[in-house]
């Protein structure tokens, strides 16, 4: 195929694709909604608002993080959800609960607790992997590893600090950490939005340079790319939007790996903005529309995190046969 | 030297461990025939210190055996699918016969987690990898993958809560009568021993085992089912119980090497007393109450997996050889061809 | 360019020890030696992509690491055989970015030229559309070499290019270092695996054996049977063709 007609076909499928999610979301919106009654509508959009629009920041946190992830890492069925962050900030969250106790600000006040976890989250994870970086001497398929393995040594702190706490606490630690669309705080919105334009902003000559980093590291050098320092960066960044991501609707894992490989198979090409935007596009339908199925057709028995990582894992599968070579 | 070592080690933390609970036991009122004393020994105490030692040694034997098989220092029952398959078939014994024995859920869970490791080795021989820490990484998603499904059925049937007691592993509830399908591991690992030499052959390569005249497929299968059973058995007693397959072979691989006959009796006894001692800890850290066996096996095991990683990634030729390092001396430099 | 002293060493073996030579402007010098004997490191170390322990690379009257890797990415080319690009690539993209040290990602009128020419010097102007990963090896090879001449550096650092190329691709490949360097004006340097093409198609050679330098000379200095026998340990004779020895060995 021609390049210009690649160009203009993939203008077309934004277009679609941007047309569909315009679509799903205001279906989100309509679907079930008695118009008749004012009070009621107005209800509806109060509830569905917010929940709508932190499904497009997910989609755009996640999309973007897996995109770069994969590109850093040079392979395609990796995902960032397997460096441990959902798991760090499980436990980063219980362990302001636990010590700040359920009276503090922290606990009662729903931005105070996101902040909070957020700057820690981004303070020990900034310190644990860049050490692991130094350490694996920028192997990063090592860093994945010793992530997964992370992911169950945080998760078992959690899990000992939830046993020994005061079952009050318990309770309400619970509520704030079972991962869903609803009850979401407008504010909180705000303030990924900002963490999230701050990280693009600090990030942008290292975003600039991705086309040139999935020729490879040696190539990335010879094009007098500071590779390692790039590298480190990005990842930091990667891991700030998962975290954000986890703040906001807990962890949802196998979501970046498919919308990241499904942008990568439609739009055949290496330019990043372009493979951005259109994962993150993804993110948007398959979200919104998992959504209206999960509270239309299910009744929210069960959660949209389950009916991802099913399909998503048998995409996976699908990926791994197909090729080959990972 | 180091197998007598380990073996008075385990000996001494067994006694040791007996002696470790709520209700206190002492060594006169035992011998002098008290009933109270000698029915929590006999009830509880010792079959959970049984049921420890099975744990170790099945678990790390399982690890040994997947390891060599596979080629690859990273493959365990938790990263290769096997814990989440024999999860996946408890939920189904619980779905399809609600009033399933124990022996009935570990009918179920052996078949899933054999068939678990199975399609999991099966996909991992037909993907070239270009790095072998890929292999645990698939493994660990492969996993996720069947968690999923298990997770699905579980929130559509409204089982997550019945669920859950197998997915910490814990032996609070390991007492006489509900515990004796864990001595399986004993058979198993015997007959892990009888065959492990052709494991290593078989660890070789198909070509290699071909020329030495060792049906390749059937030995390789027959293997993974051995630590798939293992690896249900516990499961089903105990739940998961991560990283005791990965760790413990690895670390008595860096001492003793990789022929399996000669590691395989000290895998088994370093296994069994890791689990003895990290069980020890749970019991005392917050004593009266108890922390799940699994939650100090993943804070232990994930930091010492951790050290070992790095440590293997700085001393790729001092110790023993892993695959995965010949790529690192491959970027390095001159030993490409 | 020269270095000075280089020594490399990986988990306390020393991989390369003392090594200096200088590097002939405007020729074609090759790296060889048996496996083992330091030459890649050596490359990787000449180009900055493996860092050394110790010793000197001095570029252009200025120690290597000194160099803003930008700046030096207009300067100094390497092509290693590591590219396996997973990305959908076509042939003219991958070439455009020999002008990234330049233009970054957005290129001017300029570099449009420059990729122009270094696609139609390679002869690759029907494949330009083409995704590298559809290729032959030959042709992915010289796609990446189309790049390496966009990049327009003086100098040219290529990590056997000759690897897992037949003996026709193989040909051309060294037809094509020869005339980088004869027609454009380039400094190559190479590390070949094959002996005789270092003989035939280089002006220098650098033998190396167990980390150090056995041998640096014209091709004539080192290309002889006792040099040979000694850096690889079995029996040479030598012919010549077209006035270029050429060595057998058994």
């Amino acid at each position: 195929m021609n390049k210009t007609m690649v160009r203009r076909s993939n203008r077309n499928k934004f277009i679609i694709m941007a047309v569909l999610v315009v679509l799903a979301a205001v279906a989100y919106m309509t679907v079930g909604v008695r118009f008749g009654n004012e009070k009621l509508v107005r209800y509806a959009m109060k509830i569905r608002t917010p929940k709508l629009i932190v499904m497009l920041i997910t989609a755009f946190a996640i999309g973007g993080a897996s995109i770069v992830f994969q590109s850093i890492i040079n392979n395609r069925i990796v995902t960032p959800c397997l460096l441990g962050m959902n798991a760090l900030y499980t436990l980063i969250h219980t362990i302001v609960y636990f010590f700040a106790g359920a009276a503090s600000i922290f606990v009662r006040n729903a931005n105070a607790a996101f902040v909070m976890d957020l700057v820690l989250m981004g303070v020990v994870a900034t310190v644990i992997y860049s050490y692991l970086f130094k350490k694996t001497k920028h192997n990063v398929l090592y860093v994945l590893l010793i992530g997964t393995v992370l992911t169950s040594f945080f998760s078992s702190i959690q899990t000992t600090l939830t046993r020994v706490m005061d079952p009050n606490e318990y309770d309400t630690l619970l509520a704030t950490l079972v991962a869903s669309f609803s009850n979401i705080n407008s504010e909180i919105i705000v303030l990924s939005v900002i963490v999230l334009a701050i990280v693009i902003f600090v990030l942008r000559r290292e975003l600039a340079l991705l086309d040139v980093l999935t020729l490879g590291k040696d190539q990335a050098i010879n094009l007098g790319v500071d590779y390692d320092k790039c590298i480190r960066r990005l990842l930091l960044g990667v891991t700030l939007c998962i975290a954000v991501a986890t703040a906001m609707v807990g962890p949802i894992s196998f979501l970046g790996l498919i919308i990241a490989n499904l942008a990568r198979q439609l739009f055949k090409t290496y330019r990043h903005s372009e493979l951005i935007a259109g994962s993150t596009l993804f993110g948007m339908i398959v979200l919104v529309a998992g959504q209206l199925i999960v509270e239309q057709v299910f009744s929210y028995t069960i959660p949209i995190s389950v009916f991802i990582s099913l399909g998503g894992g048998i995409y996976f599968l699908y990926l791994l046969l197909t090729n080959r070579r990972v | 030297m180091i197998t007598v070592t380990l073996a008075c080690c385990l000996a001494i933390v067994s006694v040791i461990s007996i002696f470790v609970g709520v209700i206190d036991l002492d060594i006169p009122s035992l011998l002098s025939g008290d009933m109270e004393q000698l029915e929590i020994l006999l009830i509880s105490r010792l079959p959970r210190l049984l049921a420890i030692l099975c744990t170790g040694v099945g678990m790390s034997v399982a690890g040994l055996i997947m390891q060599q098989l596979c080629m690859n220092k990273f493959v365990s029952p938790t990263t290769g699918a096997t814990i989440s398959s024999a999860q996946f078939g408890i939920l189904l014994a619980l779905l399809f016969m609600p009033s399933s024995t124990i022996w009935g859920r570990a009918a179920f869970a052996f078949v899933t987690a054999t068939l678990g490791t199975w399609i999991f080795v099966w996909f991992i021989q037909r993907i070239q990898f270009k790095d072998t820490v890929m292999v645990p990484l698939v493994g660990i998603m492969f996993g996720n993958v069947i968690n999923g499904i298990t997770n699905y059925f579980a929130y559509k049937y409204e089982m997550t809560q019945a669920l859950s007691t197998w997915l910490v592993g814990h032996f609070s509830m390991v007492l006489r009568g509900r515990y004796e399908l864990v001595y399986l591991v004993v058979p198993l690992v015997i007959l892990a021993f009888a065959f492990a030499n052709h494991f290593n052959i078989v660890g070789m390569g198909k070509d290699f085992s071909k020329n030495l005249g060792v049906h390749y497929n059937f030995v390789l299968f027959m293997g993974l089912t051995i630590a798939a059973l293992i690896t249900a058995s516990v499961v089903v007693v105990v739940g998961s119980i991560s990283y005791i397959g990965l760790i413990v072979p690895n670390l008595v691989a860096m001492f003793k090497g990789d022929k399996i006959r000669g590691t395989l009796v000290d895998t088994a006894l370093f296994g069994a007393l890791f689990v003895l001692v990290c069980d020890v800890i749970g019991r005392v850290v917050i004593a009266p109450y108890e922390l799940p066996i699994e939650l100090i096996v993943g804070i232990l095991g994930s930091l010492l997996f951790i050290g070992l990683l790095i440590y293997r990634l700085n001393h790729g030729r001092k110790a023993v050889q892993l695959s995965g390092m010949r790529r690192r001396d491959a970027v390095n430099g001159e030993a490409r061809r | 360019m020269f270095v000075k002293e280089l020594t490399k060493k990986y988990d306390g073996k020393t991989v390369v020890d003392g090594v200096s030579f200088e590097i002939p402007k405007g020729k074609v010098t090759s790296l060889i030696g048996p496996n083992g004997a330091g030459k890649s490191t050596v490359m990787g170390m000449i180009s900055r992509l493996i860092a050394r322990d110790s010793g000197l690379v001095d570029f252009e009257h200025q120690d290597i690491s000194k160099w803003k890797s930008k700046e030096l990415a207009k300067r100094l080319a390497i092509l290693t055989q590591q590219n396996n690009v997973q990305m959908k690539l076509t042939v003219r993209e991958l070439v455009s970015f020999g002008r990234f040290p330049y233009s970054g990602n957005h290129l001017t009128q300029e570099d449009e030229d420059v990729i122009d020419r270094a696609i139609a010097y390679m002869e690759l102007q029907e494949f330009e559309d083409r995704f590298i990963d559809e290729l032959s090896g030959g042709q992915r090879q010289r796609a990446y070499i189309a790049m390496v001449i966009a990049q327009d550096t003086e100098f040219i650092l290529l990590d056997e290019p000759t690897n897992n190329l037949d003996i026709y691709h193989a040909t051309n490949m060294m037809k094509i270092v020869r005339r980088l360097c004869d027609e454009l004006g380039k400094t190559v340097i190479l590390v070949l695996h094959e002996i005789n093409y270092a003989a035939f198609y280089s002006d220098y050679i650098c033998a190396f054996a167990d980390g150090k330098i056995a041998k640096f000379g014209t091709v004539e200095e080192v290309i002889n049977k006792e040099t040979l026998s000694a850096i690889y340990h079995v029996e040479f004779e030598i012919m010549q063709i077209q006035g270029k020895p050429l060595s057998i060995y058994y």
